[in-house]
């Protein structure tokens, strides 16, 4: 993406709506690897943050969806030089919508080794009920 | 984890580094371009991990990033002014689903000269940092020559 934004400059510059809202994406963010899995009665989300630690993570669960920040906490000392990079400093930002399926109050999250275990206990409302037959 | 040091006799090409045989240019992109396909594959058939290697003038240092690892899965291991991370990532089963193991292996060379001996590794967040140390002819020194 790199390659092609340096040759065709148009392509680097955001689009004028999203200048003009103030988007977030002034810094860069970086979304993360997923993984979420239905059981019964919840979902499994399962994100891997390397590099994010409990000070740097910023979980919200809401009515519409759930949004996750992971800040990386590791600075590079200043004596080191980097003879090569893989990774980068961005953020991790993730965003899924559930529409009211996550009963956000019993929401847990374990943040272990930078793999964040996240059990979303489904709605009451979505729970597949029986229906008496009259 | 366990750190390994092996001690192999150390091999050198008789091919020069002009002739038709030796690494070609486009090599070096030819490696990038494998490793950011590898990388968009599910992490099952990909056995890459991201790492940074850095330097100051007492150590060398990788930080590679091997998140939900348990330590005692990670391989640190040194050949030859190379160093090996080899890692094991087993997910606990899941109601349905039995256990599954994914592993991830590469192999780093290390341009400057390594004590062997004395590498040590910590592994925090889900990062593996690797403290290589420079052996002591090869860290910098100041020599001050006098001019007649």
């Amino acid at each position: 993406m790199y390659l092609f934004n340096s040759i065709i400059p148009a392509f680097g510059r955001a689009t004028p709506s999203a200048e003009a809202s103030g988007a977030a994406s002034a810094t860069p963010v970086i979304k993360p690897t997923y993984d979420v899995q239905e059981t019964s009665a919840s979902y499994q989300l399962v994100v891997q943050l390397p590099g994010v630690s409990r000070e740097g993570l910023e979980l919200t669960v809401e009515n519409e969806g759930l949004r996750l920040v992971g800040r990386r906490t590791w600075i590079q000392p200043t004596g080191w030089t980097a003879l090569h990079r893989e990774t980068t400093d961005a953020s991790y930002e993730l965003v899924l919508e559930h529409d009211n399926a996550i009963d956000a109050d019993q929401a847990t999250a374990e943040l272990r080794d930078g793999v964040l275990h996240v059990t979303l206990p489904k709605h009451e409302t979505i729970k597949p009920r029986k229906i008496a037959v009259t | 984890m366990r750190i390994v040091q092996y001690r192999y006799p150390a091999y050198r090409s008789l091919i020069p580094a002009s002739s038709v045989f030796a690494r070609s240019p486009w090599s070096g992109m030819e490696a990038e371009f494998d490793r950011l396909f590898a990388a968009a594959l599910p992490p099952s058939t990909n056995p890459l991990f991201p790492v940074d290697l850095y330097e100051d003038q007492a150590n060398a240092y990788v930080r590679a990033e091997l998140p939900g690892v348990n330590r005692d899965d990670i391989h640190v291991e040194m050949t030859d002014g190379n160093v090996s991370i080899s890692a094991v990532r087993k997910t606990p089963p899941v109601d349905g689903q039995p256990e599954q193991s994914a592993s991830f292996s590469r192999t780093l060379n290390i341009p400057a000269e390594i004590a062997a001996d004395r590498v040590t590794a910590a592994y925090e967040n889900g990062v593996l940092t690797v403290t290589l140390p420079k052996r002591e002819e090869a860290k910098p020194k100041k020599i001050t020559v006098a001019v007649k």
